[in-house]
């Protein structure tokens, strides 16, 4: 039995090389793909080594047709053109007391950044020519104002997956708001004016939005041609870097000189180590009640003390925290406290709270 | 025993150098480095100056005096603790405030061999977390323009007839630190950012047929079913080429890190486009600009405009061997060694690949080993005597499409330094002359 099967086996790959070799450098291919790049035939059973099945079916006629309220569920994307624009509306005052409660504490006050996630607001739009090369600092500053081309993707990328650690949690309203919010920073205009505390954006007026980048990128993807345009844009090399030349002999790179790492990061995560050893001591990797809702949804804030949460492992801010008392402890993380929100975000039951916080104390003791 | 003769280059010695160089790490930690850099040890197998013969030959070793342990220990299998430094790892400067729910972790290229990258080793990327999904919860659904929307479910999915190919997915930002000049002295932060996988599922246009997609569809909108709902838009005609749904990687199920229970594959298109946790597809005339394809994945040039739907990872290679975490320091004048490599390109498939030892001057074409494959990693190989003195090793592939990797300076003269993704240049690692490798680029 054991040997039959090592024969099929050596037969399977004796085939694929075979096959390989005989089609090796050609595949028959062309350079005709949509990135510029080869598309290979699908004939006879055979795409480039591969075999496959090309018995003339179709109609496997799977799966069900989805319901009304199921595509309304779930086809929430809006595009530029406004396919998609959810009802609701808000005000820039509303949308930046909302971003100082659920955002500021990861973007930075204004959105302004500074704590290690990405800032979404300021720069200018001359900074985009930046380069950093010799002598030269200043990097291009990529925000909303200076760099999004479409507002409709803040709004729909906000509501799909922002705050971090609870997306989907903001009505459509609140969004409008906060996207209100953050434009006006951008000093953005909404139909042809700046945006102050009382401009309500809504479906009505979000088309009048304009995007101050909205023409900063190629190749033009709109209208019929758009597919075609990349097409043409992708398959030239002289646009994307693909001018290499296959020089063999005496080839030229003027100026180049040899620059060789100069203090080479070493913040790496285990530490860089090749040794074929025993690793120092086995881990404990038995799951602890409360570690994974933990780990799930409170080590976003609690992992680190960037925005002002105990962090797990810091004894003296545990100590400090649990003084109260758990009774006390898990009555606020229910009520939620400064930039701790209710329940941290999550829609755990009292009982899995207490949970979760006493493992917290526990690896913080 | 066989007599190993030092001058012999023929393949068995070869073998034999190979395999005693693993070995000669552990003893290297023991003699002082002034040893190490001696031309007194013996090669192939290198005996210390008191130790006439090898213990672990003439003495019994523990694993062969004792049971081992039971068969049924680990149902599912686990490597040998001694491979325990073979891990992914990550930096705070490639995520969020080091945050390592929006992080990027490397795969440890310095240890793999062939082309497929093992499950727990594939490179991850995620924008909210690694999402636990239940598969009998999971749905896609494929609506828009088509004549028969449909809602799947896994067991639908795996119904259909599969299909198993084998390519890469690379991060666009893979090298992405090193524009303006190297960063890391690592081969696994300078090119870790990519991994090589049999992947089994169903090819995407077998399931379009049946749902009938309108002519004048011309983009395909995929989102994921993670915190993020991370989309992006694709053009039709690649969905109707080789884009595949799949649900299994190296004959098992997806990993979670890698999209369980389904992903889009589009395969050697930016691994952004791969939407993991796959969900929804929808059909439309017009594209989408999710936030993945407008604030990111898109590449600012010199002039200030940037690249949009940038979708192939142009053609690129890089030694593996040596590299800085596996040097030749071990190496002394007139041994034979192979330099090892991989190439790879999202346009099409590996032709040639070429070896510089002096910064790119001159070239000598290397060997191409194993199987060669559409979109997929390729194993290089040259066999080299090596000399002791300094290199300036690098390797340049060129694919059927016509491409060949630029140097430094070309793709900086178009692409600028600030562009962050689709960076293929040319790689070097600068050989000392004890045989360390750091990692180091050749640029004006
Ligand atoms: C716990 C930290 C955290 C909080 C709180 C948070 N964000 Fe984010 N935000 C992130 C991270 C991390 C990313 C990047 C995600 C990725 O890698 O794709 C991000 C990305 C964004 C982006 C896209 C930025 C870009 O340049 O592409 C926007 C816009 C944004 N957040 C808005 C918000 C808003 C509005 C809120 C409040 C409702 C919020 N965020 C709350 C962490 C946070
Ligand atoms: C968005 C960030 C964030 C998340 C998510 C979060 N916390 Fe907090 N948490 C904080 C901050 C900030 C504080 C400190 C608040 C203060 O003292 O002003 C805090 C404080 C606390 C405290 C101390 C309360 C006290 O009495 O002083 C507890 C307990 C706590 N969090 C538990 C949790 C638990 C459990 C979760 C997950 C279910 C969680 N947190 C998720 C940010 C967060």
């Amino acid at each position: 039995m054991l040997k039959c099967v090592h024969k099929t086996i050596s037969v399977g790959v004796a085939t694929l090389v075979l096959t390989s070799i005989s089609a090796f450098g050609a595949f028959d291919g062309k350079k005709d793909a949509v990135d510029g790049g080869m598309i290979y035939p699908r004939k006879n059973g055979v795409y480039t080594v591969y075999r496959y099945n090309d018995q003339n079916i179709s109609h496997f006629n799977y799966g069900r047709k989805p319901t009304a309220n199921e595509l309304k569920a779930w086809d929430t994307d809006i595009r530029p053109d406004g396919v998609g624009l959810p009802k609701g509306k808000g005000t820039v005052a509303r949308g930046d007391e909302l971003f100082e409660e659920q955002c500021a504490v990861c973007h930075g006050d204004f959105g302004a950044g500074g704590l290690g996630y990405p800032t979404l607001t300021g720069g200018d739009r001359a900074s985009l020519t930046n380069q950093r090369t010799p002598g030269k600092t200043d990097a291009p500053k990529r925000t909303i104002g200076t760099y999004w081309p479409k507002a409709s993707t803040l709004l729909w990328y906000i509501h799909d997956a922002m705050p971090y650690s609870h997306p989907k949690s903001l009505s459509w309203d609140d969004t409008y708001a906060i996207t209100a919010y953050l434009l006006a920073t951008n000093e953005i205009q909404l139909d042809g004016k700046d945006m102050d505390d009382d401009t309500v954006l809504s479906n009505e007026n979000f088309l009048k939005i304009k995007m101050p980048n909205a023409d900063g990128f190629i190749p033009n993807i709109d209208g019929p041609n758009g597919v075609k345009n990349v097409k043409a844009f992708l398959s030239d090399g002289k646009n994307i870097g693909a001018v290499g030349v296959r020089c063999m002999k005496d080839c030229k790179d003027d100026g180049a000189k040899l620059v060789v790492v100069k203090d080479p990061r070493t913040d790496v995560n285990p530490p860089f180590a090749e040794a074929r050893d025993l690793p120092k001591k086995p881990k404990d990797t038995s799951v602890k009640p409360g570690q994974e809702e933990y780990e799930k949804s409170c080590a976003v804030c609690h992992g680190n003390d960037k925005m002002g949460a105990p962090e797990v492992g810091n004894k003296e801010a545990w100590a400090k925290v649990m003084k109260k008392g758990i009774d006390k402890v898990l009555a606020t993380a229910i009520k939620g406290t400064g930039a701790m929100p209710p329940r941290g975000g999550s829609s755990y039951s009292d009982d899995k709270l207490k949970q979760i916080i006493e493992y917290m104390y526990s690896k913080s003791k | 025993m066989k007599k190993i003769d030092k001058s012999s280059t023929n393949s068995s010695s070869l073998l034999l150098n190979k395999t005693s160089r693993r070995d000669f790490f552990k003893k290297a930690a023991v003699y002082s480095a002034s040893a190490v850099a001696a031309s007194s040890l013996l090669s192939p197998v290198k005996l210390s100056a008191e130790e006439k013969d090898d213990k672990f030959i003439t003495e019994e070793q523990p694993w062969a005096t004792s049971l081992g342990y039971e068969l049924n220990k680990n149902p599912y299998g686990v490597p040998s603790p001694y491979e325990h430094n073979v891990v992914r790892r990550t930096t705070p400067l490639l995520s969020s405030a080091g945050d390592m729910h929006a992080a990027i972790s490397v795969t440890p290229l310095q240890d793999l061999k062939g082309i497929i990258t093992p499950n727990g080793l594939f490179f991850t990327r995620t924008h909210n977390g690694v999402a636990r999904i239940d598969p009998n919860k999971h749905r896609l659904m494929i609506h828009g323009m088509v004549k028969n929307p449909i809602v799947l479910t896994m067991e639908d999915i795996k119904k259909y007839p599969s299909e198993s190919v084998i390519h890469f997915l690379e991060c666009p930002s893979n090298g992405a630190a090193e524009w303006k000049t190297p960063q890391f002295d690592s081969l696994q932060f300078v090119k870790g950012m990519m991994s090589c996988t049999e992947w089994t599922g169903v090819r995407l246009k077998t399931i379009l047929e049946d749902v009938g997609v309108d002519p004048k569809a011309l983009w395909m909108l995929a989102e994921g079913g993670d915190g993020s709902s991370m989309s992006r838009t694709i053009p039709v005609e690649k969905a109707m080429d080789d884009a595949m749904i799949v649900y299994a990687m190296n004959g098992e199920a997806l990993r979670e890190e890698q999209g369980y229970p389904v992903r889009l594959l589009l395969p050697g298109w930016e691994a952004n486009l791969s939407v993991k946790w796959l969900k929804r597809l929808e059909f439309g005339d017009k594209p989408w600009y999710c936030k993945e394809e407008t604030s990111k994945y898109t590449t600012l040039l010199p002039t200030g405009k940037a690249i949009q739907h940038f979708y192939p990872l142009e053609v690129n290679s890089i030694i593996t061997s040596p590299c800085p975490e596996k040097p030749w320091t071990d190496l002394k004048k007139g041994d034979i060694v192979e330099i090892e490599g991989l190439a790879w390109s999202g346009k099409g498939t590996i032709t040639h690949v070429d070896i510089s030892f002096d910064g790119g001057k001159n070239w000598v074409e290397a060997k191409l080993k194993g199987l060669v494959l559409p979109k997929a990693w390729t194993r290089f190989s040259y066999i080299y005597k090596y000399e002791g003195k300094e290199l300036l090793l690098e390797s340049r592939a060129t694919d059927d499409s016509g491409d060949t990797q630029p140097t430094i300076n070309q793709e900086k003269k178009i692409m600028g330094v600030e562009g962050v993704y689709h960076r293929n240049s040319i790689n070097t690692w600068y050989i000392k002359a004890n045989g360390e490798v750091h990692n180091a680029q050749m640029r004006s």
